[in-house]
C-alpha cells in the first residue's frame, strides 16, 4: 500500500510541475477585460475562433479518414507493395510541417511551378479559370492532414493487430459481409485508438503556426502573436491561449463523456494474429492507390523536392558549426525524449494501477501542454522559472550574503522543462493505448498471486509496455527534433538546433539552403519512422 | 562555521549550474537571423578577444525573456529588426542610457533614440515593385495612392501580422492621423490584388507572374532574391522595377534594424564596444555588402546592387512614433479587414 501512495505522491508532484506553465497561461482568463480585449472581441475574435474550429474540425476528419483506412487496408490485406506500406505510411511524419506548407505553396499556388506548368500546357491564364489557392484555409487543412495522419495510422494500425483477429473470426461465423465487419465492427471497436491519433493530430494542427501565417489564415495562434508581439500585450495573448486550451480541453472531456461505461479492455484471450486476404484484380489496384496517394503527397513529393535543393546546395551549408549544431540537437532530443517517457509511465501506470478519479485525471491535466503553442508556453515558463530564480536569489543575498545569479532561467533545464510540458502528451496517449491492450485481468491476477508491486512492474507490465515505451520515445524524439519556437525562446547562449537553423534560412529568404538542415531533420526522422515500424511488425 | 561551508558548497552548485560570466564576454540576444551577424560576431572577437554569446529570437519573445530575467538578466545587448520593438524594450525599461561620442558621431540624429538608450545600425526602405507596364504609367508615386481607386485590383502585400506592414502603417498615422489611416487601410483592401498571404518574396513573385501589378516589400529581400539558388526568384525579380514611394507631405519609409544596451548588463563596458563596432565603418561595409542593407554611417555606400535602384529621400518622421504607433497600427488593420 506504502509503495502505491510514494508511486501517486511522485507523480501527482511531478504532474503538478508539468502543468504551472499552463495553469499560469489559464489564470489570464480571469483578469478583467482590457481595452484591447474589448477591441478584439469587437473586430478580430470570431474569426480566430471560426477559423480554428474550422481547423480542428477538418483535420480531425481528415486524419481519421486517412489514418484509419490506410491501418485497416494494410492489416486486413495482402495487395502490391503492401510491404512497403506498412513503413512508407508513417513516414510524411519525419517532415516538419511547415516545411511541406513552404513547399507546397511553391507548387501549387497561383504563382506555383506546377500551376504555371499546367496553365502554359493548356493555354490559359491564371484568372481565365476558376483557380483554387492553396493558399487558404482549406489548403493549410489539406497540408497539415497529409502530414498528420501518421498519428490515427499508427495508433490505429497498432490497436488493430492485436485486438481484431478473434473479433473478425467471430463476426465471419455469424455470417457477416465484409462491408459490414469493417463499419459494424472494426470501426466501433477501434474507437478509442482513432480518437487517441486523432485528438493528437487536431491538437497540433492547431497550435500550429508555421503553416497558418503563411497561407494567410487568422486563428487563435496568429492572433495570440500579432496581440503579444504588436500590441505588446501579453495578458492578452495569454487570455487568447487560455481560450485555446479550453477548446481543446472541452474536446478530451467530451469524448471521455461520451464513452464513460464502455470498456475496451480486451479479455485477453484468444489473442492470435490476422490471417492477411490477399487481394486480385480492381481490388487489388484500389488498395495500392488507396495508400499511395497519402504516401505520395504527404511524403514522396516534398521529399523529392527538398533531395533537388539538397545536391545544389550542401555544400555551402555543411561547416564545422553545422556538426556543433547536429550533436547539440541529438543529445537534447534524446535526452528529452528519455525523460518524458519516463514520466509518461509513471502518469499512466499510476492511473491505472490505482484506479481513482485523480489519477486518471492527472494525466489527462498533464497532456494540456500539447494544445499551447511553443511560444505561450515559453512565456508560462519564463515566468515561472524567475520566480524559482529570484526565491532562490533572494535566499542566498538573505543569509549568506552573495548573489548566485540565474540557475534555471537561460540554460538547457528551461528547454527540456518546455519539451516535457509540449510534448509529454504523446507519450502518455501511447501508453493509454498500450495500457488498454493488456486485459485488466492480468492486474487482477497479479493481486491474486501476491506478487509484489515491484514484480508485478517488472515481470508482468515492463516486457507488455516495451512497444508502446519505444513508440513513446521514438515519436517524442522526432516532435523534438521538429520543434521550434520554444526552443528559440529559452534556449542558452550559443546553443542551435537543426530546426532553428532551417528556420534562420528561410527567414533570410534561402529556401533551398534552409533544406540543408531540414534534410537532417528528416533523415532522423526517417531512421526512426523506420525502427518504429519495424517494432511494430514484431508486435 | 557551518553556514559558511553550506553557502560555499552551494556557490559552487550554482556555478555550475548557472553561467557565471567572465569579464571577457558580451552576452547579445538578438532578433537578427542573418549569416553576415555571424562574420561579424566573429571579426568583433578576433579584434578585440572579447567573446560573443548569441540567443536568436523574436525581438518581443527576448524583450519579455530580459524583462523576467530581471536584475539578474545575463543579456548586456539587445538587437532588432525594427525601431519599433526597441521602442517597446525602451518603454519596459529594459535598456539604459549610452553616452558614447562614437555612437553619436557615427549614427544620424534621427537614426537614434533622444535619450541614447538605443542606436540604429542599418536602414531598409518599405518600396513597390512594379510590373513593367504598371512602372510605365504614374498610378503610384505616394504611399497614399495605394489607396487610390484607380489601382483597384493592382496591390499585393502581405499580412498585417507582420511588423515591416505595422510600421507602415504606424507611419501613415504619424503623417496624417488615425482617420485618416482607417480609410487609408480600407481603400488599400479593396484595392488588393489577392488576400494577403506569404513573405515579401511571395508578393513580388506573385506580381511578376501576372497577378496584381503593385507588390510592396522591404529592399533588402530584393537583394536577397537577385542571388537566390532558386530560379524562380531570380526570374521574378527581372520582372519587376524597383520604385520608392514616399509619403505626400515626407519621404520613402524606412525602418531600422538596431541595439541598445540592457538595463543590468553585467558586460556593460563591452556592450558599448560591441555596439560601437557595429556602428564602425567597417561593419558597416559587411551589412551593405552581405546583407544589403543601407549603412547609418555616412561615408559608407550600399552596395552596388542596392545602389543600381537609385537613390531616395528617407521619411524623416521620429523612429520612435513608429513604435508609440503600433498598438494603433494593429488595431486600424483589423478595423479594416486587413487580415
Amino acid at each position: 500500500m506504502n509503495r502505491f501512495s510514494k508511486l501517486t505522491i511522485s507523480s501527482v508532484f511531478l504532474a503538478l510541475l508539468i502543468c504551472i506553465p499552463a495553469i499560469i497561461i489559464l489564470s489570464y482568463i480571469f483578469t478583467p477585460s482590457s481595452e484591447i480585449w474589448v477591441h478584439l472581441k469587437a473586430t478580430v475574435l470570431k474569426d480566430y475562433i471560426y477559423n480554428s474550429l474550422y481547423i480542428m474540425f477538418g483535420v480531425g476528419v481528415m486524419t481519421t479518414a486517412i489514418g484509419f483506412t490506410t491501418a485497416y487496408i494494410t492489416t486486413m490485406y495482402k495487395f502490391s507493395f503492401s510491404n512497403i506500406f506498412h513503413y512508407a505510411l508513417i513516414l510524411p511524419f519525419a517532415i516538419p510541417t511547415y516545411i511541406v506548407a513552404f513547399i507546397y505553396a511553391g507548387m501549387f499556388d497561383m504563382t506555383g511551378s506546377v500551376t504555371t506548368f499546367l496553365l502554359k500546357l493548356f493555354g490559359k491564364k491564371i484568372n481565365e479559370i476558376d483557380f483554387y489557392d492553396i493558399m487558404s484555409i482549406e489548403g493549410a487543412i489539406i497540408v497539415m492532414s497529409l502530414v498528420l495522419y501518421p498519428y490515427v495510422y499508427l495508433i490505429t494500425k497498432t490497436y488493430l493487430r492485436a485486438e481484431s483477429a478473434s473479433i473478425i473470426d467471430a463476426s465471419k461465423t455469424m455470417g457477416l459481409s465484409s462491408w459490414q465487419i469493417f463499419y459494424k465492427v472494426v470501426l466501433p471497436i477501434s474507437r478509442p485508438a482513432i480518437v487517441a491519433g486523432a485528438i493528437l493530430a487536431v491538437m497540433e494542427a492547431v497550435s500550429d503556426f508555421g503553416v497558418v501565417d503563411y497561407y494567410g489564415v487568422s486563428t487563435f495562434v496568429t492572433g495570440i502573436f500579432r496581440t503579444w508581439f504588436g500590441m505588446g500585450s501579453v495578458e492578452d495573448a495569454s487570455k487568447l491561449a487560455a481560450m485555446l486550451m479550453s477548446f481543446i480541453f472541452l474536446l478530451i472531456f467530451l469524448e471521455r463523456f461520451q464513452r464513460r461505461n464502455k470498456k475496451y479492455k480486451s479479455s485477453g484471450k484468444d489473442y492470435r494474429p490476422i490471417s492477411k486476404i490477399q487481394l486480385k484484380g480492381t481490388k487489388n489496384i484500389l488498395a495500392f492507390i488507396a495508400c499511395f496517394l497519402p504516401f505520395f503527397f504527404g511524403f514522396l513529393l516534398p521529399f523529392i523536392q527538398m533531395c533537388f535543393w539538397f545536391s545544389i546546395s550542401y555544400e555551402e551549408i555543411i561547416d564545422e558549426d553545422f556538426f556543433t549544431l547536429l550533436s547539440q540537437t541529438l543529445s537534447i532530443a534524446i535526452g528529452s525524449s528519455a525523460l518524458i517517457t519516463a514520466l509518461a509511465l509513471l502518469f499512466v501506470y499510476n492511473a491505472r494501477r490505482v484506479k481513482t478519479k485523480m489519477t486518471d485525471n492527472i494525466a489527462q491535466v498533464a497532456k494540456l501542454g500539447y494544445s499551447i503553442p511553443g511560444a505561450v508556453i515559453a512565456v508560462g515558463i519564463l515566468t515561472a522559472f524567475s520566480f524559482f530564480d529570484n526565491t532562490i536569489i533572494y535566499f542566498f543575498e538573505t543569509y549568506f550574503g552573495f548573489n548566485p545569479g540565474l540557475i534555471v532561467g537561460g540554460t538547457v533545464t528551461a528547454v527540456v522543462f518546455g519539451y516535457s510540458v509540449r510534448f509529454i502528451a504523446i507519450a502518455i496517449n501511447n501508453y493509454e493505448s498500450g495500457f488498454s491492450k493488456i486485459p485488466t485481468t492480468y492486474d487482477d491476477a497479479a493481486k491474486t498471486l501476491q506478487v509484489g508491486e515491484k514484480r508485478a512492474f517488472t515481470s508482468v507490465f515492463a516486457p507488455l509496455l516495451k512497444n508502446a515505451t519505444f513508440a513513446a520515445f521514438i515519436m517524442v524524439f522526432i516532435e523534438i527534433i521538429k520543434e521550434l519556437p520554444l526552443t528559440m525562446i529559452l534556449r542558452p547562449f550559443n546553443f542551435d538546433t537543426l530546426a532553428v537553423r532551417s528556420y534562420e534560412l528561410t527567414q533570410q529568404g534561402q529556401i533551398v539552403e534552409s533544406s540543408v538542415p531540414s534534410m537532417f531533420i528528416v533523415f532522423l526522422g526517417i531512421m526512426s519512422v523506420l525502427l518504429l515500424a519495424k517494432n511494430m511488425s514484431k508486435d | 562555521m557551518l553556514k559558511k561551508t553550506i553557502g560555499k558548497t552551494l556557490l559552487g552548485i550554482c556555478i555550475l549550474g548557472s553561467s557565471l560570466l567572465a569579464s571577457g564576454e558580451v552576452n547579445v540576444y538578438s532578433h537578427r537571423h542573418y549569416d553576415t551577424d555571424k562574420k561579424l560576431f566573429k571579426m568583433f572577437e578576433e579584434k578585440t578577444g572579447i567573446k560573443v554569446n548569441v540567443v536568436k529570437a523574436k525581438a518581443s519573445a527576448l524583450i519579455k525573456r530580459i524583462e523576467t530575467e530581471g536584475k539578474n538578466s545575463p543579456a548586456d545587448v539587445l538587437i532588432t529588426v525594427d525601431a519599433g520593438r526597441l521602442y517597446q524594450a525602451k518603454t519596459k525599461n529594459i535598456l539604459q542610457p549610452i553616452s558614447s561620442a562614437i555612437l553619436n558621431k557615427n549614427i544620424p540624429e534621427n537614426l537614434r533614440d533622444k535619450d541614447n538608450q538605443w542606436f540604429g545600425l542599418t536602414q531598409r526602405a518599405r518600396v513597390a515593385l512594379l510590373s513593367f507596364d504598371e512602372a510605365k504609367k504614374s498610378d503610384i508615386k505616394t504611399y497614399e495612392d495605394l489607396a487610390d481607386p484607380k489601382n483597384k485590383g493592382k496591390v499585393v502585400i502581405r499580412s498585417s501580422s507582420n511588423i515591416y506592414n505595422q510600421s507602415l502603417m504606424a507611419a501613415v498615422i504619424e503623417h496624417h492621423g488615425e482617420a485618416y489611416a482607417l480609410k487609408w487601410a480600407k481603400g488599400v483592401v479593396s484595392n488588393m490584388a489577392r488576400k494577403p498571404k506569404g513573405n515579401d518574396r511571395a508578393q513580388v513573385v506573385t506580381v511578376a507572374n501576372g497577378i496584381g501589378s503593385i507588390a510592396i516589400a522591404n529592399t533588402y529581400y530584393i537583394g536577397k532574391m537577385v542571388h537566390n539558388k532558386k530560379e524562380a526568384q531570380r526570374e521574378a525579380i527581372k520582372k519587376v522595377k524597383v520604385f520608392f514611394p514616399t509619403f505626400k507631405d515626407g519621404g520613402t519609409h524606412v525602418n531600422v534594424s538596431g541595439a541598445g544596451v540592457a538595463k543590468y548588463a553585467p558586460n556593460k563596458v563591452n556592450a558599448v564596444k560591441f555596439i560601437e563596432f557595429l556602428a564602425s565603418a567597417q561593419a558597416q561595409e559587411l551589412f551593405a555588402k552581405g546583407n544589403y542593407e543601407y549603412p547609418v554611417l555616412a561615408g559608407v555606400k550600399p552596395s552596388k546592387l542596392v545602389a543600381s535602384w537609385g537613390t531616395f529621400k528617407a521619411d524623416d518622421i521620429s523612429m520612435n512614433a513608429l513604435g508609440q504607433n503600433n498598438k494603433t497600427a494593429i488595431k486600424i488593420f483589423d478595423q479594416a479587414g486587413w487580415k
